[in-house]
């Protein structure tokens, strides 16, 4: 019953989502500092402490019992109030709103890179199966694996911009998302966290492919005569396919996440990743709580798309 | 007993994966004897900063008060400092070494944590089945569900960075994959004969799980510890390079950041600890790539 099947994995997110603002709670109330001393110390001098302190606690209703704090801040955190951000003077659910996007663009062009790439590497190296192009396949791939995408981002600076000057890296807000100038300097961002995916990418659709070949239905499609790209597309492909749909839904929230906040931070992309990083260092502390809770609604929200995409895209799998 | 001689015979065979395994034993050798033989990694001496590495040299202007004129100079990498020195003369080597301790700590102590609790939680899921199998697998799914390296970040900052939590944070959360493994590994152990005989002769349950089926199931274990360990590994670099390592350690991820802001000039302080973390992570997937493919019949 596919629909009871979803409606318990909807259970699952909410449970778990509930359970990761009320860990949040927790790391914010049992640890060093109440918020107040955070705030303060980032007031500079010329403050009366005890003054601000008792405004801050009245004004977050830190005075009040533990349990009626939690409500509070679980209902200020469901009405989208996220609190202040002291370091760029905005309400944190503001800064958010202007700065979604440019992370959501990087994400989404690299994907498209990596997804293209992958694919087509993929198909080449199983239909080559044992060439050479084949071992050079696989052993990019263990490269592309294993390099650190924040030392990649690095180097691709130090080759092609510090040296070659081929691509400047700025990212001018002021222009458009889209405009030829910031796709421009989008350009080493989207290698730097594209190529790790499109290394596992094209070793799953690789090893995906070979399974299918040796499949019945594709010595039928030979035998009768099928052209072999037809064969190639149509038959083994189309059935290689549904796994890596699960495996780019598993990274979406695995590699993506971590790597685009690292990306962002080198390449200074404005977007939540780099806003975070800018609030570890000036101690903006509601800026860095509110990156990690939407962090983990994103892979939530992820994680329960992959498992209902699943159950639509391969009639094979039955739930009860 | 786990590994055979014939799957030595296989791994030798695997280039990538024994070139991988020497690296990783040099590595170890490097970071244990290591410190006693180079610089302290935190000395400063401002007279040798921004030595380039040995083989290297750059062009350096400093303006001269007395002639009024900017004075351009060449410097050459000594074997003093034979990886070069970063903009206050710590020497980039001895750097290199503790950081190649940090992460060898990082990553085996957190992985052996991890497998530890996916073996025994994989073990006593499949062994005593039932309702526990069923809650312990619910257990796992919202483990693997909940988004534990973002909390952990925030950990990290609210806390202060720590190695010991670093740790101990991705050992606990970092089971999962292991257990599910070793559940079905087990699964499958223990319908067969031999264990049904041990049954059948009085064994008790611990007997079983830790004589019949724990060893069983190690060649599995020991595959997927040698691949967990690279990405435990570039978790611990990545928090160090967002500046929420242990200030009180020298690790690559550290020396790396400190490299990005210097890049136009002393390219080597960005590039060093890099390649160095690059090429461990790809040891550590040659050789347990090589591992699969000689422990494993199934893979291909």
């Amino acid at each position: 019953m596919k629909k009871g099947y979803i409606a318990e994995r909807l259970l699952y997110t909410l449970i778990i989502a509930w359970g990761v603002m009320t860990a949040t709670f927790v790391i914010l109330r049992i640890g060093p500092g109440s918020p107040a001393d955070r705030y303060i110390a980032n007031l500079g001098a010329g403050h009366n402490v005890t003054q601000v302190t008792a405004a801050i606690e009245t004004r977050y209703g830190l005075d009040k019992p533990l349990y009626e704090q939690y409500f509070e801040y679980m209902g200020s955190l469901l009405r989208g109030d996220w609190g202040w951000s002291f370091s760029t003077s905005m309400p944190v659910i503001e800064l958010i709103k202007t700065h979604w996007v440019y992370s959501f663009q990087l994400i989404l062009l690299s994907s498209i890179f990596a997804i293209v790439l992958g694919i087509l590497i993929g198909i080449y190296s199983a239909v080559r199966k044992g060439t050479k192009a084949d071992y050079i396949a696989t052993f990019f791939s263990f490269i592309g694996i294993s390099t650190p995408n924040f030392w990649l981002g690095i180097m691709l600076i130090l080759i092609f911009s510090v040296r070659l000057g081929w691509f400047q890296t700025y990212y001018d807000t002021g222009l458009s998302t889209f405009s030829l100038a910031n796709l421009k300097a989008l350009v080493l961002p989207v290698v730097t966290l594209g190529t790790g995916m499109v290394a596992g990418y094209s070793r799953y659709v690789r090893s995906s492919m070979l399974e299918n070949l040796r499949r019945d239905f594709v010595r039928t499609a030979r035998a009768k005569g099928l052209p072999e790209h037809v064969v190639i597309v149509k038959h083994v492909f189309r059935n290689a396919l549904l796994p890596v749909v699960t495996i780019f839904m598993w990274d979406m929230s695995a590699i993506v996440f971590g790597g685009a906040y690292l990306t962002e931070v080198i390449f200074g992309i404005p977007g939540l990743g780099r806003i975070s990083f800018n609030a570890i260092f000036a101690d903006d502390y509601a800026v860095v709580v509110a990156v990690t809770l939407i962090g983990a609604f994103v892979t939530l929200l992820f994680n329960l798309v992959t498992d209902i995409a699943y159950t639509q895209l391969d009639p094979r799998i039955k739930y009860d | 007993m786990i590994i055979e001689k014939h799957h030595r015979e296989k791994i030798k065979k695997n280039k990538p994966a024994v070139l991988g395994l020497l690296f990783i034993i040099l590595l170890f050798v490097t970071a244990i004897l290591g410190p006693f033989l180079t610089r302290d990694p935190n000395e400063i001496n401002f007279n040798d900063k921004n030595l380039p590495p040995v083989g290297f040299s750059i062009e350096q202007s400093m303006y001269n008060i007395k002639t009024q004129e900017l004075e351009v100079t060449e410097r050459k990498g000594s074997w003093e400092h034979p990886l070069g020195t970063d903009d206050r003369g710590r020497d980039m080597l001895a750097m290199l070494v503790s950081g190649a301790r940090v992460s060898l700590e990082v990553g085996f102590l957190a992985t052996g944590i991890a497998i530890l609790i996916g073996t025994f939680i994989g073990v006593v899921s499949a062994y005593f089945g039932g309702w526990l199998d069923n809650a312990l697998m619910r257990f796992t799914d919202v483990i693997m569900t909940f988004p534990f390296f973002l909390l952990l970040v925030l950990i990290v900052y609210m806390y202060g960075p720590n190695m010991v939590f670093v740790i101990l944070a991705i050992g606990l959360t970092g089971w999962t994959g292991a257990a599910r493994l070793v559940r079905s590994e087990v699964l499958s152990l223990r319908t067969l004969d031999f264990v049904t005989a041990s049954k059948a002769l009085g064994a008790s349950d611990p007997h079983i799980i830790l004589r019949h089926l724990v060893p069983n199931t190690m060649s599995s274990i020991i595959v997927i510890a040698t691949l967990s360990i690279p990405g435990v590994i570039l978790a611990e670099a990545a928090l160090s390079f967002i500046g929420l390592g242990d200030p009180a350690l020298v690790s690559w991820g550290k020396v790396l950041n400190a490299g990005q802001d210097s890049l136009v000039t002393t390219w080597w302080v960005a590039v060093e600890p890099g390649m160095i973390l690059f090429l461990t992570v790809l040891a550590f997937n040659f050789l347990g790539d090589g591992l699969r493919d000689a422990l494993d019949p199934k893979s291909e």
